[in-house]
């Protein structure tokens, strides 16, 4: 599995739920105030980037926030 | 003569090579400071150096304040040369970790990172004091406005801030026998690049809300030291188990 997968379901705590690439994971009702919390804390730690707020509002599925790691690992 | 030079006063800092620890070194060797600057990188240690006046008083110590062994070999001979009168505990790391993914790594990793590290130094700083020393050494603990008041995703790190708070108390009452005064400084949110980088520094709305919160606005690193240049000098002889609330307001609510 991706990593950015793992991390998405370690921060949301949705260990049963198939995660598709094209899911708005912002629409799962997992989703909450502390997800976000959750997600920038797990992704500094297992990539060590942060993702600033401008773009993580333009990120609406699970592929975006992907490639969003990716390009941020390669800087 | 002014009761808050630090001329003559040999001050350890930790966390010496970056943020609050570096501006705090910067502006105690302009208070007349010598200097004992700890950090785990060298070269970020010799740019703290670099902007510390009388250059050539201060030394460089580069070393992982959680291995206890080298830091005892670290003080050995530092100990039987420099009498010292101050350290300010700045090494640490801050961390926004909602409750339901704090795990026992998380928790071991930042109890030490902020308690454990704080404990080893600080004893080894005073070891072989003796009751009545004619010198007074000042021990200050770096905490937060988290001792004090919650947020979401602070559990951990309000944790070891707190215990530290609870600490200092305790220390200040066994230690002032000897003349060692302990205190605490809780800042609230300071802008440094370790900040920066944070959640919410990245996010305008919370950040928006975070400057609402601090009255006088959000802190710079100055207005941190120069509180630990108060408690360093002679000018806080008679100060000790306090809390330093360092906050714009924030906990005046």
């Amino acid at each position: 599995m991706n990593k950015v997968i793992e991390v998405l379901i370690e921060a949301l705590e949705i260990e049963n739920k198939e995660v598709k690439l094209t899911d708005n994971f912002k629409e799962y009702p997992e989703w909450d105030s502390l997800s976000r919390l959750s997600l920038i804390a797990l992704m500094d730690e297992a990539f060590e980037i942060q993702i600033d707020d401008d773009t993580f509002k333009k990120i609406d599925s699970v592929e975006k926030l992907i490639a969003e790691v990716e390009l941020r690992m390669t800087k | 003569m002014n009761p808050f030079s630090l001329i003559n006063k040999n001050i350890i800092i930790t966390g010496a090579s970056s943020g609050l620890g570096r501006n705090c070194a910067i502006e105690c060797s302009k208070q007349g400071a010598t200097l004992f600057l700890i950090g785990r990188n060298m070269d970020a240690l010799v740019q703290t150096l670099n902007d510390c006046l009388n250059q050539e008083n201060h030394l460089l110590i580069c070393c992982d304040l959680l291995n206890t062994e080298k830091l005892k070999e670290i003080f050995l001979p530092l100990n039987e040369k420099f009498q010292f009168h101050g350290l300010v505990n700045f090494a640490g790391i801050s961390l926004t970790l909602p409750f339901r993914n704090t795990t026992e790594t998380k928790l071991n990793e930042l109890f030490q990172a902020n308690i454990y590290s704080a404990v080893n130094v600080s004893k080894l700083a005073i070891k072989g004091r003796k009751e009545n020393d004619s010198n007074t050494f000042s021990l200050i603990f770096i905490g937060s406005i988290m001792g004090e008041v919650g947020e979401s995703g602070k559990f951990v790190y309000a944790m070891t801030k707190g215990a530290l708070l609870s600490g200092v108390k305790s220390l200040a009452i066994e230690l002032a026998p000897k003349h060692i005064r302990v205190n605490m400084i809780s800042p609230g949110w300071v802008q440094t690049p370790m900040t920066e980088n944070q959640y919410y520094a990245n996010n305008k709305e919370a950040l928006e809300m975070l400057n609402k919160k601090h009255p006088l606005g959000v802190g710079k690193p100055e207005d941190v030291s120069w509180a630990c240049i108060y408690l360093l000098s002679d000018a806080a002889r008679w100060v000790t188990g306090t809390n330093l609330m360092l906050d714009g307001g924030y906990t005046a609510r």
